[in-house]
């Protein structure tokens, strides 16, 4: 999967997850200062991830190091290439 | 005690998304019933008509807010939303500490259980379950949701008795503002049409099913060719307020809540019985302190089932005679269950207002054994004073209210 490919199916999840505009994923936006993403929201971006994108991201610890839109984008496309090895 | 007003009212049902427009549907005498092709993917299901609402301008509420919401929660929030603006009640007011909320539903959003069991069973993995379905699924769904998007800092509280949610929530609110302990509450039903919830009844065979094809002659309460009821959906919030305080600011009342009771008969989950009910409606006028003949009008309960208006009828038949107009509007929007007692309070305040019954649609030759009640058939010019609304609900729960008109 190229970052191209990871960068649209993330911003797909904010776009119909949580109605963010497209506009407003940037990838230094922050998820929860700038989306306005809460606790709640944080459990059903990873479920949402997980479907989008085939992985369990669930336990892993480096979720909770993410802060902007970019970090995210980075650690799924690490977590894609984890797979393909 | 306190008395208490009734100053607000906000529906969503059937017939239209606002009392103008469901009143509008009752006085066109339109039948909200509806054939449910979908309904025939389930084995068994043999009822395969409702009475379904429109879910529209959702997304007026906001996405942190709407996560917790169900198909049922929506309804109650947007009827919350109609009934506080009625009584026109101020914003600061909702988290006063002196503003609660009571609302009732048969259970949880049923679309919602239903979409968290078919995630969480074919594998049994829990990871796919979002955060916010608990808060659609839970009984309290309606009242947690309301409270929590109008900032409601007084008391919130769920009824869940089934058909009689609705009715209860209004009596525990009558009681709290009557105590002192509330100055303002939000009180109703909310439910959610789903095929599961329909198909609780079909197993009961207490469902319509001949008239799967013809869905505006169904459901047909007190009818001799009544064959079960119809599920419908929805939400009727009322606002009622402590009687001085609402004279005080000049509110607009549209009456007075009077009396109320809710019993359990005691002796059976589905099968009601009319002792238990005339021991409910007595209680009720006792504590209103009225005789039966005080009665204007009755809005019954009568969901078109076999033995509940068999019930019904022979309890109001011993009560009140063939004096006093009886109608059921279940020939209209279906039985929206939890949501019933409000919806169809809601109603009969408008035709109290109005000076008009509206009958019992689909009634054509009342049964034998419904006989001997002053059914209304047609609309009927009629001052109303004294309204009492009935609820019966499985669980052999009853409950029962009164209301006058504001002098």
């Amino acid at each position: 999967m190229t970052e191209h490919e990871v960068i649209k199916l993330t911003n797909e999840v904010f776009i119909d997850s949580f109605e963010i505009e497209s506009s407003k994923l940037l990838p230094e936006a922050n998820i929860f200062n700038d989306l306005g993403l809460d606790s709640l929201d944080v459990v059903d971006l990873v479920v949402a991830l997980q479907k989008k994108f085939a992985v369990t991201i669930r336990d892993d610890e480096r979720v909770r190091n993410i802060r902007t839109l970019g970090d995210l984008q980075q650690f799924i496309l690490i977590i894609k290439k984890e797979i393909g090895k | 005690m306190k008395r208490v007003a009734i100053t607000g009212l906000g529906v969503i049902t059937p017939l239209g998304n606002s009392v103008e427009a469901f009143i509008g549907g009752l006085e066109r005498g339109e039948n909200a019933s509806v054939y449910m092709p979908e309904w025939k993917k389930y084995k068994g299901l043999r009822c395969l008509v409702g009475a379904p609402a429109c879910l529209e301008n959702e997304k007026l509420i906001p996405r942190q807010n709407r996560r917790s919401m169900g198909r049922l929660s929506i309804f109650a929030v947007q009827a919350a939303q109609q009934a506080l603006k009625d009584a026109n009640i101020s914003k600061d007011t909702l988290s006063n500490g002196r503003l609660g909320c009571v609302i009732g539903s048969t259970m949880g959003s049923a679309e919602s259980i239903a979409e968290a069991f078919e995630t969480l069973l074919p594998e049994n993995d829990l990871s796919k379950l979002t955060s916010t379905k608990f808060f659609q699924c839970v009984s309290h769904t309606a009242a947690l949701n309301v409270g929590q998007f109008l900032g409601i800092t007084g008391t919130v509280m769920a009824t869940n008795a089934a058909c009689a949610s609705a009715l209860q929530a209004i009596g525990a609110g009558y009681d709290l503002i009557r105590l002192g302990q509330q100055d303002v509450m939000l009180c109703g039903g909310a439910e959610g049409l789903h095929p599961t919830v329909v198909g609780s009844f079909d197993v009961l065979f207490a469902t319509s099913t001949r008239f799967n094809q013809t869905p505006k002659e169904t459901p047909r309460p007190f009818d001799a060719k009544r064959d079960g009821l119809v599920c419908g959906e929805g939400s009727g919030i009322v606002v009622l307020e402590d009687y001085d305080l609402a004279k005080k600011r000049k509110a607009k009342i549209y009456a007075e809540i009077i009396g109320f009771n809710s019993f359990g008969n005691g002796s059976h989950v589905s099968e009601s019985n009319r002792e238990a009910i005339t021991s409910c409606v007595n209680e009720t006028l006792k504590r209103a302190k009225l005789c039966p003949q005080d009665i204007d009008y009755i809005n019954a309960h009568a969901t078109a089932t076999i033995q509940g208006d068999k019930e019904e009828a022979s309890a109001i038949r011993g009560i009140f005679g063939a004096t006093v107009p009886v109608s059921s509007l279940k020939g209209n929007i279906g039985h929206t269950l939890g949501a019933s007692g409000a919806i169809e309070l809601i109603a009969s305040l408008i035709m109290m207002k109005k000076s008009i019954i509206y009958p019992t649609l689909n009634l054509k030759e009342p049964d034998k054994d419904c006989q001997g009640i002053n059914h209304v058939m047609h609309p009927v010019a009629k001052e109303i004073n004294i309204l009492l609304k009935n609820c019966f609900a499985f669980g052999g729960i009853n409950a029962s209210l009164v209301c006058k008109k504001e002098d």
